[in-house]
């Protein structure tokens, strides 16, 4: 019985009676009646007790939300009665304010969520058609036997690689997503990069770090004098965090937002920054010029930590290299004009010099001038320091010139650069929706170049795309073989046919004119990387999609669906809720959700907490649900029972070798042993052994164990855990320390801090150092569509939860102009058709005078099936990939989880009109 | 005498997540007829908020006498809860997800709208709860008289034994931050978590505010965040103070960033219009702004400021006193 279903009770029309309508005071009392007992206050006591139920656990929300807040659990018979935040997490300092009570509006509903109506409770087959909506109610030894036969069939008629057992971002923890990667690597099936596959790839940060991810933890926001907020509306996409940035502000900090729309976070800056729907390369352009213009730069640090003295030669466009000079030299050695020598020096902490460190000694790297050196055949090669090109590109782009393109006035931009450059300490955070544009990696690159000719790195501040910790030790239980690592938004555009979207809805002529590249280049590299291999298996004909709303997060979406979906012969989804994938399934297996079952969260670097979640002892999980452990691990035995049956053993995969003592060979996938090798050898059966066992195996969670879990719900990681700083327990954490205090060299093809890529593919379409491109959005419709994300999701997760759509209007919402809304005649509330040549989606509109006129917007992610027709907002946002993220094997460019692409997400256009009611 | 306990909110620290709005709706308000309830809810402002209109609502004081007011309506002024139809879900191929009826208003229906014209447009978020007030308007239009203050606290409560359900305090509320409980015939509102802070726990909505927006103490704690603020420092200031109730909630007023001349040049005017703030915070609000903005200048020209370090609050605990001072309690 639900206990929410108000006024069921009520006959309609007395309530008539009770609401509305004038009452005027008969008289005013001064107190209450004399002799009032209180006894009745024992009502309300009892109510809070009751809150908080009969037995305690703690809990994180192991979603793709980076927050990881640690949260009170309290269960009563048997059922979550309510979560609170733990807020016990100890202070770093007395200067920097602690952390709590992290959480926020999602968190503190998820207990509702577990018995709302769309939670999934017993394994369901299809009864009709893919997506007919019919169901029927199975055994969980029937879906197992039917998935393991699936799963054999395939892969013994179609090889390994037709099976794709992807665990989405639904799921990051380390707990819980260590059954679907260890089944996954056991079997050598396919699966998708993550964060590409949602597109949250920082390339501008790979080209510069070969680190898509770094930064801060947030609390390093406080002291910093000045905060660039680029693309990011932190206030709702952070609300955890939040509270750093207001009281940075107290503490003194100037904070700059830049966003089309005047948002949260716009709200609580000292400045906003209008910049039109992506433009952002420019305005990043003119903040370089005026940094440069104004000689605003430490030049002692670009020196030493970056590629801006490394010689170009003016007649190729390449870095020059040591093979420019000696006959079969190397590649990866670069030079510098060394001003006390008056010649050019191979620079110290570049791959291919003997020297790992970015010390210069007595090299006085020049960084201007036209010089020339003798070439190996003789010949004179013209060379300049790429610091030279920086300055001619940025020449290009005064706040005067770019004014009437991005809408951003030039004394805007002149402060804020003003601002940056006498910063001590200062923030570039890029937000996860810069990316979306094809101009994406460029406006970071050139933020990061902006952090660089500043000085600002280590303690000094610098770039912010996320940082994330460094967990060493998991690999035997996540990967204990290799699996096929798929190339996520590479992945997900071949197998959506997605070209064909990016045809229809771009025009040839103007994608070259605003990026550089057409059609034919993306073709002609998407053959390149085909034949090269390694990042891409062919479409799967199994899929066991864990928490990954696939059919949902995809652009072009009918089209991708059925792309998708005619290839596959057999598609599993395991879900603790009916989701707009889990809609399309041929078999639905139902999950445990956030608290019912052990799991482990460090990997996320805005704080220094690792979450652990222990159920409440009283809870029990609702219908069959098991974990994601355990649905694997019963897969495990029951695939080894299919291919036991079959008469397979093992079936050896060369596509990967194993180095033995003295030689190499294939891969085996061994069928006979799945189930033991799965819980290697029975020692790992369910969760809470997989959490010790990760607690017992991470260095970075030394010397914490599950009892120090169960008394606080948390533990804090040690000094191990920066990727490139160390872990300081009393400071907050900063990137890149052991490169600028220790000089070590960067992981970058070039060693260092890199602003030139030579790549031919970036020198053809003009991206071979940061510049302004874009936006690539046609100009068939008139309307920019942009979807930023929302306070009221994490993705698609909550956006169906009945007590966070009653705080909104309780379906989808298109955001428009009132002049934008009031020349088609469309008002508040008003039903709108949002349309293009791609497809069309229905909503309601909204007027937000906070929205820019030449915009449509939606907050991201609402469910498709929110939608009229079911048909979600992804069914106008066209297919299109960034040319230059195709671009593979080169140096710090090569697949690998700091060197993936994005599906490029806001630059379709639209346009909308009413809907008669 | 009664003491008081009372709240800051700081309202350039609110974020407008509504982890409150949740934390007090899953503390007291999800059940038993209060679901239409929000005894803390977050609005935009400027914004009709909620319930719909209600400074347009009448109740208050006009000098001596109470001012008339009326009872919001449950579909247009607070919203009826939507339910949804999840079922759909797993026997249709067809049918949206949507409320049963759809709704008409709701507690944060002018979510992020506010006013101005782009890119001039603002807004900011008003954390609302009852004001526990010094001079109650509800207490003293309950004919039954079962609204009383609590000596030992001051939260004013409504005597669930004796209501009858007569909902003159409804009308009489100028914040209508009372409600009428049809299922149960009697009306509710916040009632301070007081079974919380009797235990020593802060206010549902105080304690879990990931903004860190509310201090919560009593008003005669001279140590406390609200003798400091209200009283001392004057930069908290009480919602719609012509409404006569003497409120004890208290708002540190939002700053903004400055609006642009039409040239698109920043001007150097904060683009949220002092008269909304007057409206809503009485003149005071000027000295206040004037107050907080020169404190922040202090601290960047290198200054402290306790004001400032007090409003950061670098400790979430600082930010809660809920027990008497020694002296008081002797």
């Amino acid at each position: 019985m639900r206990r929410r279903e108000f006024l069921r009770g009520s006959a309609a029309s007395s309530l008539g009676l009770a609401f509305g309508g004038p009452l005027a005071p008969l008289v005013a009392h001064a107190a209450p009646a004399a002799g009032g007992t209180r006894a009745w206050e024992k009502l309300y006591r009892e109510a809070f007790a009751a809150s908080r139920g009969s037995s305690q656990g703690f809990a994180f929300h192991c979603s793709n939300c980076q927050g990881n807040c640690a949260w009170r659990v309290f269960a009563a018979d048997g059922k979550v009665v309510r979560e609170e935040q733990v807020a016990a997490y100890p202070p770093i300092s007395p200067r920097i304010p602690d952390a709590n009570p992290r959480g926020c509006n999602k968190g503190i509903v998820h207990s509702r969520e577990m018995y709302q109506g769309d939670r999934l409770l017993f394994p369901l087959k299809r009864a009709g058609a893919r997506g007919a909506g019919k169901w029927q109610r199975i055994t969980w030894d029937e879906a197992l036997t039917e998935i393991a036969a699936g799963v054999m069939e395939s892969i013994s008629r179609h090889g390994l690689g037709s099976l794709m057992l992807y665990c989405g971002t639904g799921i990051l923890s380390q707990g819980r997503r260590a059954g679907p990667l260890r089944l996954g690597s056991l079997l050598g099936a396919q699966r998708l990069y993550p964060a590409s596959a949602v597109g949250d790839m920082f390339t501008g940060a790979s080209l510069a770090y070969a680190l898509a991810t770094t930064g801060h933890t947030l609390d390093a926001w406080f002291e910093c004098d000045t905060i660039i907020l680029w693309g990011i509306n932190a206030l709702v996409s952070r609300i955890p965090d939040a509270h750093y940035l207001t009281e940075a502000r107290y503490n003194g900090a100037r904070i700059w937002a830049i966003s089309p729309d005047y948002n949260a976070t716009a709200k609580i800056a000292t400045n906003w920054v209008p910049v039109r729907p992506g433009t952002d390369a420019y305005l990043a352009m003119s903040l370089l010029h005026v940094l440069l213009r104004d000689g605003k730069i430490d030049e002692a640090f670009i020196r030493e930590q970056t590629d801006l003295p490394f010689l170009i030669r003016t007649d190729t466009g390449e870095l020059l290299r040591h093979r420019d000079l000696r006959q079969a030299g190397k590649d990866d050695l670069f030079y510098a004009w060394d001003e006390a020598t008056a010649k050019a020096v191979p620079m110290p902490g570049t791959p291919g010099h003997f020297k790992k460190t970015l010390r210069l000694g007595d090299i006085r790297p020049a960084l201007t001038g036209r010089y020339e050196v003798m070439g190996h055949d003789g010949k004179a090669i013209p060379v300049t320091p790429v610091f030279e090109r920086i300055k001619a590109e940025a020449a290009k782009f005064s706040p005067e010139r770019t004014h009437s393109i991005t809408g951003v006035h030039p004394d805007l931009v002149e402060r804020m650069a003003a601002d940056f450059a006498g910063a001590r300490k200062a923030i570039v955070n890029i937000g996860f929706s810069l990316h979306k544009y094809v101009s994406g990696t460029m406006t970071c690159w050139a933020a990061a170049l902006a952090c660089a000719l500043t000085g600002h790195a280590g303690e000094r501040g610098g770039l912010d795309t996320e940082n994330n910790w460094s967990l060493g030790g998991i690999a035997p239980l996540a990967s204990p073989k290799p699996a096929r690592f798929t190339s996520g938004f590479f992945g997900e555009w071949m197998n959506g046919e997605m070209a064909a979207t990016m045809r229809r809805h771009y025009r040839d002529e103007h994608l070259r004119n605003a990026t550089g590249y057409g059609f034919d280049d993306v073709e002609a590299l998407t053959r390149q990387r085909l034949e090269r291999g390694g990042s891409y298996y062919g479409k799967p004909r199994v899929l066991l999609l864990f928490a990954d709303n696939m059919f949902r997060r995809n652009k072009a979406e009918r089209q991708h669906r059925e792309a998708v979906l005619k290839g596959l012969d057999l598609y599993v989804n395991i879900n603790h809720r009916m989701d707009s994938s889990a809609l399309w399934a041929d078999i639905v297996l139902p999950a445990t959700s956030h608290y019912e079952t052990w799991d482990i969260r460090g990997e996320l670097g805005y704080h220094r907490f690792c979450n652990v979640t222990v159920p409440p002892p009283d809870l029990r999980r609702v219908g069959e649900v098991r974990s994601e452990w355990e649905i694997c691990l019963a897969l495990a035995e029951a695939i080894a029972k299919d291919a036991g049956r079959r008469g397979i053993k093992t079936i050896p995969d060369p596509d990967f070798l194993a180095q033995g003592t003295d030689k190499a060979a294939p891969v085996v996938r061994d069928f006979e042993s799945l189930a033991a090798d799965f819980t290697m050898g029975g020692k790992l059966k369910s969760d809470a052994e997989v959490v010790a066992w990760l607690m017992a195996n991470v260095p970075q969670i030394t010397p914490w164990t599950p009892d120090d879990a169960r008394k606080h719900g948390f533990v804090v990681l040690n000094q191990e855990a920066g990727f490139t700083s160390p872990l300081y327990a009393n400071r907050p954490y900063h990137s890149f320390e052991r490169n600028v205090y220790l000089r070590q060299p960067y992981k970058t093809l070039s060693g260092r801090q890199q602003f030139l890529i030579d790549h031919p593919v970036f020198r053809r379409a003009g991206w071979a150092l940061p510049t302004a491109i874009g936006p690539a959005r046609p100009t068939s419709y008139p309307f920019a569509f942009y979807t930023p994300h929302t306070r009221w999701g994490i993705h698609s997760q909550w956006r169906a939860n009945t007590l966070l759509l009653r705080l909104q209007r309780g379906e989808p919402l298109v955001w428009l102009n009132p002049k934008t809304a009031g020349a088609r005649r469309v008002q508040d509330g008003d039903r709108i058709r949002v349309f293009n040549d791609i497809g069309e989606f229905r909503a309601r509109a909204k007027l937000m005078p906070a929205v820019p006129p030449d915009a449509v917007v939606t907050d991201h992610a609402w469910e498709p099936y929110m939608f009229d027709g079911r048909t979600g907002k992804n069914a106008v946002v066209a297919g299109l990939v960034s040319l230059v993220e195709l671009v593979d094997g080169f140096g710090h460019l090569t697949f690998d989880p700091n060197w993936d692409g994005n599906m490029i997400a806001h630059e379709s256009a639209v346009d909308f009109a009413k809907v008669p009611e | 005498m009664t003491r008081q306990l009372a709240m800051v909110i700081d309202l350039n620290k609110c974020i407008g997540c509504q982890t409150c709005t949740l934390a007090c709706k899953t503390q007291w308000t999800d059940r038993g007829g209060r679901e239409f309830m929000y005894w803390n809810h977050v609005e935009t402002q400027p914004g009709k908020g909620y319930p719909r209109g209600w400074q347009e609502a009448g109740g208050g004081w006009s000098g001596d006498a109470l001012r008339p007011g009326r009872l919001p309506r449950l579909a247009e002024d607070y919203g009826v809860p939507s339910e949804f139809n999840y079922d759909a879900l797993f026997n249709d191929a067809r049918e949206p997800l949507r409320p049963s009826t759809p709704p008409a208003w709701g507690p944060n229906w002018d979510e992020d709208q506010g006013a101005g014209e782009y890119p001039n447009a603002y807004f900011f978020y008003l954390p609302r709860l009852c004001n526990h007030c010094t001079r109650p308007a509800c207490l003293a239009a309950c004919p039954r008289q079962a609204i009383y203050k609590r000596d030992e606290d001051g939260i004013v409560l409504i005597d669930q034994d004796r209501c009858r359900g007569y909902r003159y305090c409804v009308a009489a509320c100028p914040y209508k931050k009372v409600y009428f409980n049809p299922h149960a015939g009697r009306s509710e509102k916040c009632i301070f978590c007081y079974p919380r802070v009797e235990r020593g726990i802060p206010p549902a909505c105080a304690f879990q505010c990931v903004g860190r927006a509310r201090h919560v103490a009593f008003r005669d704690d001279e140590q406390g965040a609200i003798h400091k603020l209200v009283d001392l420092w004057k930069v908290a200031l009480p919602l719609r103070p012509d409404f006569g109730t003497e409120p004890n909630v208290f708002y540190v007023p939002p700053l903004s960033p400055p609006s642009f001349e039409t040239d698109g040049r920043p001007s150097s005017r904060p683009r949220l219009p002092d008269d909304h703030l007057e409206h809503l915070f009485g003149p005071a609000v000027r000295d206040a702004l004037a107050r907080l903005e020169a404190e922040i200048a202090r601290k960047q020209a290198g200054h402290t400021s306790e004001m400032l370090d007090l409003l950061i609050a670098y400790r979430h605990g600082d930010m809660f006193r809920l027990d008497r001072p020694k002296e008081a309690a002797q």
